[in-house]
């Protein structure tokens, strides 16, 4: 462990590997078993893996600090789950080190270890003790239990009887009594109505405040503004970006685009090869390439246009485009009725978004090649010109900004 | 994710309900220096068996009170929906035995000389071997019944150990109740050495135990193991001296060797019917090593259920 004495958490080099073929997997399992009882555990990293298994967890370094909340993110299957599976000494890692100072304890899900056959409050009394809360403990705060979940009214009657978002109150308000250094949760938040769930955040930020750490996995991002200053992006097993939640979910979106643009490849047509598109760029105002934009910054798309005979008047659409929200804007060159005529060789067209008014996230481009009549189409490109607007942040505090675009607006007060 | 979702966690203010947001416990403030550190790596914990028998040890006495709401738990949860209630603990041991007192009328096998009166004598076999039985099934049952928490939560997992002996015991107290009533009216006698029938019993529980924690592991990844089992319980009661007086005369003797639950058996229901045995020689050497046994089983615990966990829970 790192002299440094505020690190909770170290991950140094973990390695995971897992066997999808439920057949290969009982065999292996039974060969480990024995491995194990036999004291040959060891770095797999240094021997070949056996067939059907691969690495879900490739490389992993991070460390988490005092009062840090970072969030997981990434597509399904990246890895997230099973990270926290060996941060909660669920599974052992197969290679590298996880070590942690102080106590762990995980909200993965809610409720464990109830009976729906028992009641509200016999199952407080259970879940608690799955969670290691002690008997006298839970009789000193099992009203505040109670009330947080505000299940007063039913708190004698079996759980079966609840909805699934009453037992979901209920496990947390249990959970929410736990004290650990570091607190895992797995996709926990989702659940449960908008305002319960605003007394989850506002609880978490209070354990923030006492200095204990908390590693969330989740795929809304959005919500995780509300607590998380760090994100680390999982792809593939491996850890692709470690950093700010801003630039971190801008990454994950990207990553969500390039696995739905394989699918759309073949939107990619070209039906006429009269005129095509070539290569389409972003450029900030000084007419530099750019990736990372601030909202309000200029950004200008260039595209480059090609012709094999003389045409009058084609017209260019272009549609920016986010990969979680999908189409944010669409414009045609004809709507400003720029006539574009083009003749054997390239043109250069620029689209230019003074003050781009789009919010943190990822976007891209689509653009589509048209001739002047409704019918000539000639060529559309998907995913092109990919950016990102970084900052600034927004701020989860119901104080800010949010969606994806800054509209022009006034308040007033009468 | 989708756009509806957020925006409408916009809505509400966080400060609105910031106030009532302090349900939990008031604490001090977090001091990480004097924290202990876990560390978790591929190097096979067996290979540090002071560190591995130490942290049993701990999870044990860390999972009494967990162990204690499970049981009373499943007790609860168990009889609640029933109308005949807690009869359906005695109900097993009373049918078996009317079944071969059945048999033993119609002069279907020959029990031998029992010393005491048939009935009785049959009624403690079955109630001992259930107990057997209960051992036996009641920790692959519990990891089954308990995986989703096993698969997500880090609570101690021996306390579920201890549910096991917990429900087994408590099973056992129940039908041996049933000894009172059948002592009363065939009028058995009481020995002394029936204090001494416990330890006896404990021991046929440890192995049982023992046994079920050993073939838990396997049994999870191969269903096979549980299929087998329900097919070979019938025969393996048969050859377990239960309803006829187990032979002192080679080679049936040999039976009572081959058959690890024979001689614990025998000196149980020896002692609490006869007040003497003729196997205690036999018991001692099976007594340790049902102990030895159950030990081992409960590092093969331990180390193996982060093998399933990955393997079998995800």
């Amino acid at each position: 462990m790192s002299n440094s004495s505020d690190i909770v958490l170290d991950v140094e080099n973990v390695w995971k590997v897992y066997c999808r073929n439920l057949k290969r997997a009982m065999w292996y399992g039974v060969r480990d078993l024995g491995r194990e009882m036999t004291g040959q555990g060891h770095d797999r990293t240094l021997t070949k893996l056996r067939p059907g298994e691969f690495f879900a967890i490739k490389e992993a370094n991070f460390q988490v600090r005092q009062g840090e909340c970072v969030a997981l993110i990434g597509p399904n299957g990246a890895g997230k789950s099973t990270m926290l599976k060996m941060i909660n000494g669920l599974v052992r890692p197969d290679a590298g080190r996880i070590s942690i100072r102080g106590k762990v304890a995980a909200l993965i899900e809610l409720g464990t270890g109830f009976n729906p056959i028992l009641s509200g409050r016999e199952n407080i009394y259970v879940n608690a003790a799955v969670l290691g809360i002690k008997k006298n403990e839970v009789d000193r705060i099992i009203d505040k239990i109670i009330d947080f979940a505000e299940l007063g009214h039913v708190i004698n009657d079996p759980v079966k009887t609840y909805s699934s978002g009453m037992r979901v109150r209920l496990g947390f308000s249990v959970a929410a009594n736990l004290r650990p250094h570091l607190l895992i949760m797995d996709e926990v938040l989702a659940v449960g109505d908008v305002g319960f769930r605003m007394k989850c955040f506002a609880h978490l930020r209070d354990l923030i405040k006492q200095g204990v750490s908390i590693i969330v996995v989740t795929h809304a991002v959005t919500m995780l503004r509300r607590v998380a200053t760090r994100s680390i992006v999982f792809g593939n097993g491996k850890i692709v970006f470690d950093g700010d939640l801003p630039t971190g979910s801008t990454v994950y979106e990207e990553m969500m685009n390039v696995q739905s643009s394989a699918s759309k490849k073949r939107d990619e047509k070209q039906v006429s090869s009269k005129a095509k598109l070539e290569d389409i760029t972003v450029l900030n105002e000084r007419g530099e390439t750019q990736l990372e934009f601030e909202t309000e910054e200029t950004l200008r798309l260039q595209i480059r246009v090609s012709a094999t005979e003389r045409i009058q008047g084609a017209r260019i659409i272009a549609a920016i485009c986010s990969p979680v929200h999908g189409k944010v804007a669409s414009m045609s060159s004809a709507y400003q009725e720029l006539k574009i005529d083009l003749a054997p060789g390239q043109r250069t067209v620029t689209l230019e978004f003074p003050k781009l008014p789009l919010l943190i996230g990822a976007y891209h481009f689509n653009i589509s090649l048209y001739g002047p009549q409704q019918t000539d189409f000639f060529q559309r490109k998907t995913i092109q010109g990919n950016f990102r607007i970084v900052g600034p942040p927004l701020l989860g505090d119901g104080k800010g900004l949010g969606g994806i675009v800054k509209l022009p607006h006034r308040w007033d007060l009468d | 994710m989708t756009e509806n979702s957020t925006s409408s966690q916009e809505q509400p203010d966080a400060d609105v309900l910031s106030e009532d947001s302090s349900v939990a416990l008031s604490m001090e403030s977090i001091d990480l220096a004097n924290e202990p550190c876990v560390t978790y790596s591929s190097m096979s914990e067996i290979r540090t068996p002071v560190k591995l028998f130490r942290e049993i040890y701990h999870d044990f006495m860390a999972g009494r009170e967990l162990a204690w709401r499970l049981f009373v738990r499943n007790l609860k949860g168990l009889y609640r929906q029933t109308m005949l209630g807690l009869f359906w603990a005695f109900l097993p041991p009373i049918a078996n035995t009317a079944v071969w007192i059945f048999l033993k009328s119609q002069n279907v096998f020959q029990i031998g000389d029992t010393g005491v009166n048939s009935t009785v004598y049959i009624l403690t076999g079955m109630i001992l071997w259930q107990a057997f039985i209960d051992a036996f099934q009641s920790p692959g049952k519990l990891v089954n019944a308990n995986k989703n928490m096993i698969a997500k939560l880090r609570f101690p997992r021996e306390s579920l150990l201890l549910v096991a002996v917990g429900e087994t015991l408590f099973n056992l107290a129940i039908r041996m109740v049933l000894l009172i009533p059948a002592f009363l009216w065939f009028g058995i006698a009481l020995h002394a050495s029936i204090l001494l029938a416990p330890v006896a019993i404990f021991g046929l529980i440890l192995l049982g135990l023992g046994m079920g924690i050993l073939l838990m592991p396997i049994g999870s990844l191969y269903q096979d193991v549980g299929r087998f089992i329900t097919l070979v319980l019938p025969f393996w009661m048969i050859i377990t001296p239960i309803i006829y007086v187990p032979s002192t005369q080679y080679p049936d003797s040999l039976l009572n060797w081959v058959n690890p639950v024979a001689p614990l058996l025998i000196v149980s229901r020896d002692l609490l019917l006869n007040g003497s045995t003729e196997f205690a020689m036999l018991t001692i050497p099976y007594g340790i090593a049902a102990v030895v046994l159950l030990l081992f089983s409960l590092v093969f615990y331990r180390v193996s259920l982060p093998v399933l966990i990955e393997r079998m829970m995800a």
